[in-house]
């Protein structure tokens, strides 16, 4: 999935993460579920109050209003996000990283009387799946983008358990890990330290030998002595200790 | 740089943006002046903060975390300042620019005009060849008794429509359909413009095979007087929204040397005024439908409903036309 990348005026980029069609799909259904009911109660109400016709008319335009009217109004004045979106974490943004504005808003919904062709979401699902960027038609149209915001930050500072012994502090190691292992190496082995306990044992024991091994052959180890995941666990306590 | 250190020396910052942002969502609008420069400032840190974790770290994250409080309060910051209230702006919509924008986009709605009128030649000219076309070009639902038993079954019989509530309802269910209807017209066009042009030829084509029909087996004011009342206000509407198609349609498969999105966002303001045009029209079409076009002549005569037709459509044709035309040079 590509990642769409805005520069503010301050010159910092911004990452923004189109969503996938799949939460897209359910933050709909919560946002219909809601609708429908609201409608279902407004017709309960109307029809004890006004003749049942007249209840029914009141139904059909209350439940025509809400559909399209539900989407505008959420997406212009409650920041891009429905009940069904917020619940999921989407947001509906201007591809420029700017909010939706009404007209943007109005035409990007008016489109998703084709996007839900054949069947609910048959065409835009399609269409989504197919761009890079996430656009059903609708957002193509109106130059929009739904993207998922990340959870609120869970940074665990807990590192790979250090050993005792690490034989890797030595001088010479050093300078290699120092010279040859990249930020994202340091990255992916702190995710694989901290999964390796959900990890089946098999699995476990063969992804960490593996990674072992392109580190063995990256820092000159000759050492054959040291279980895989040992190496791994001392590498990565080297790359976060403070004595760097 | 020792990324947990910074993180815990920073993260009071962000919790704090994060607390004035979710606020703000949270009640729609309005920050007082003191929250926006504390937003503004806040913003900023955060902004150098994402730089710094950009160069020093790839751990999704605490990026993931940055860039979107980043971006929420980018949001924020940099709106476009376009909002104005939504009453003063619906009465400008109404009282110059719907009418202007339509004289803007004369060539679009001219097309989609042209190829409803087509259609409507194509099937009278299928039927007045031979009259058993009619049966060929309208769908079978349409076509259920000959048009003169109709016009005898609906004018000796009880009126269809005898009670306000079911001119409500019916009204109701023909509004939200044919605003569904043009809604597909304008996608399909701005999708393909040869969608909507074909949407339009078919349905002046129906429409014009079942009115030669009604000429031809003699009854032809039942015809004007029952399609006319709403069709002066449904037929101009439909060719409204489906012109709103092709000017969106022409944007986004030729955008010439803009960018499509650029190309879009350009007739945007266009487009949006000629959806609410349409929507609004069709709204007092399908009140008109489930009422008045539904009364037979014991009610209303036939010349009182064709001088209603007549009355309505050159009002419509009124306002679009002429409507603050002097104010635009």
């Amino acid at each position: 999935m590509r990642e769409l990348t805005i520069t503010t005026p301050e010159h910092v980029n911004i990452k923004l993460e189109p969503a996938g069609s799949g939460s897209r799909f359910l933050a709909v259904l919560i946002d219909s579920f809601i609708t429908t009911a609201i409608a279902a109660v407004i017709y309960s109400v109307a029809v004890n109050i006004v003749p049942r016709l007249v209840a029914a008319a009141i139904f059909v335009t209350a439940s025509f209003i809400l559909t399209w009217g539900w989407h505008v109004y959420f997406e212009v004045k409650r920041h891009g996000r429905t009940i069904g979106k917020r619940a999921l974490s989407l947001r509906v943004v201007d591809a420029r990283g700017l909010p939706v504005t009404l007209y943007q808003s109005i035409v990007r919904n008016v489109a998703r009387i084709v996007d839900f062709l054949p069947a609910f979401y048959g065409v835009g699902a399609l269409v989504n799946m197919l761009r890079s960027d996430r656009k059903r038609l609708g957002d193509i149209l109106a130059d929009t983008l739904v993207i998922r915001e990340s959870q609120p930050l869970a940074y665990r500072g807990e590192l790979g358990a250090e050993r005792h012994f690490n034989p890797l502090r030595t001088p010479r190691a050093l300078r290699l890990i120092r010279h040859r292992v990249s930020l994202e190496e340091r990255e992916f082995l702190l995710a694989l330290c901290l999964r390796a306990q959900k990890m089946s044992p098999a699995a476990r024991y063969d992804l960490m030998e593996e990674v072992a091994k392109t580190y063995r052959q990256k820092l000159d180890i000759e050492e054959e002595a040291i279980s895989g995941e040992n190496l791994v666990r001392d590498l990565t306590a080297v790359l976060f200790s403070r004595m760097r | 740089m020792n990324i947990e250190s910074f993180i815990s020396e920073r993260r009071p910052v962000w919790q704090h943006l994060d607390t004035i942002l979710k606020r703000a969502e949270a009640r729609g609008d309005a920050l007082s002046r003191d929250e926006l420069h504390e937003l503004v400032e806040l913003y900023r840190r955060t902004c150098s903060d994402l730089n710094r974790v950009q160069s020093n770290t790839a751990n999704p994250e605490i990026l993931g975390y940055l860039n979107q409080l980043t971006g929420r309060a980018y949001r924020f910051v940099y709106r476009a300042a376009h909002e104005t209230p939504v009453w003063a702006t619906f009465k400008h919509l109404i009282s110059t620019e719907i009418p202007a924008t339509f004289r803007r986009e004369r060539l679009a709605v001219a097309a989609a005009a042209a190829a409803m009128l087509l259609g409507v030649l194509f099937g009278a000219a299928a039927v007045l060849i031979d009259p058993a076309n009619g049966r060929r070009l309208i769908p079978p639902m349409f076509f259920t008794e000959r048009p003169r038993d109709r016009v005898d079954r609906i004018e000796k019989g009880s009126e269809r429509i005898d009670n306000v509530e079911k001119a409500l309802f019916f009204s109701a269910s023909l509004y939200t359909h044919n605003i569904k209807v043009s809604m597909l017209a304008f996608t399909l066009g701005a999708l393909t413009i040869i969608g909507t042009i074909l949407l339009l030829f078919y349905n002046g084509m129906i429409l014009g095979a079942i009115a030669t029909m009604y000429i031809l087996d003699d009854v032809p004011l039942f015809f004007f007087a029952w399609v006319g009342p709403h069709g002066a206000l449904e037929l101009p509407a439909i060719i409204f929204g489906a012109a709103a198609g092709l000017v969106a349609g022409r944007a986004f498969l030729m955008p010439g040397n803009l960018s499509r999105a650029a190309s879009l966002r350009r007739v945007l303001p266009s487009v949006w005024r000629m959806l609410i045009g349409t929507a609004l029209t069709l709204v007092c079409a399908g009140i008109i439908e489930g009422s008045f076009s539904q009364f037979s002549y014991r009610v209303f005569p036939y010349p009182m409903k064709i001088a209603v037709a007549v009355l309505l459509f050159t009002g419509l044709m009124g306002y679009l036309f002429l409507r603050g035309l002097g104010d635009e040079a």
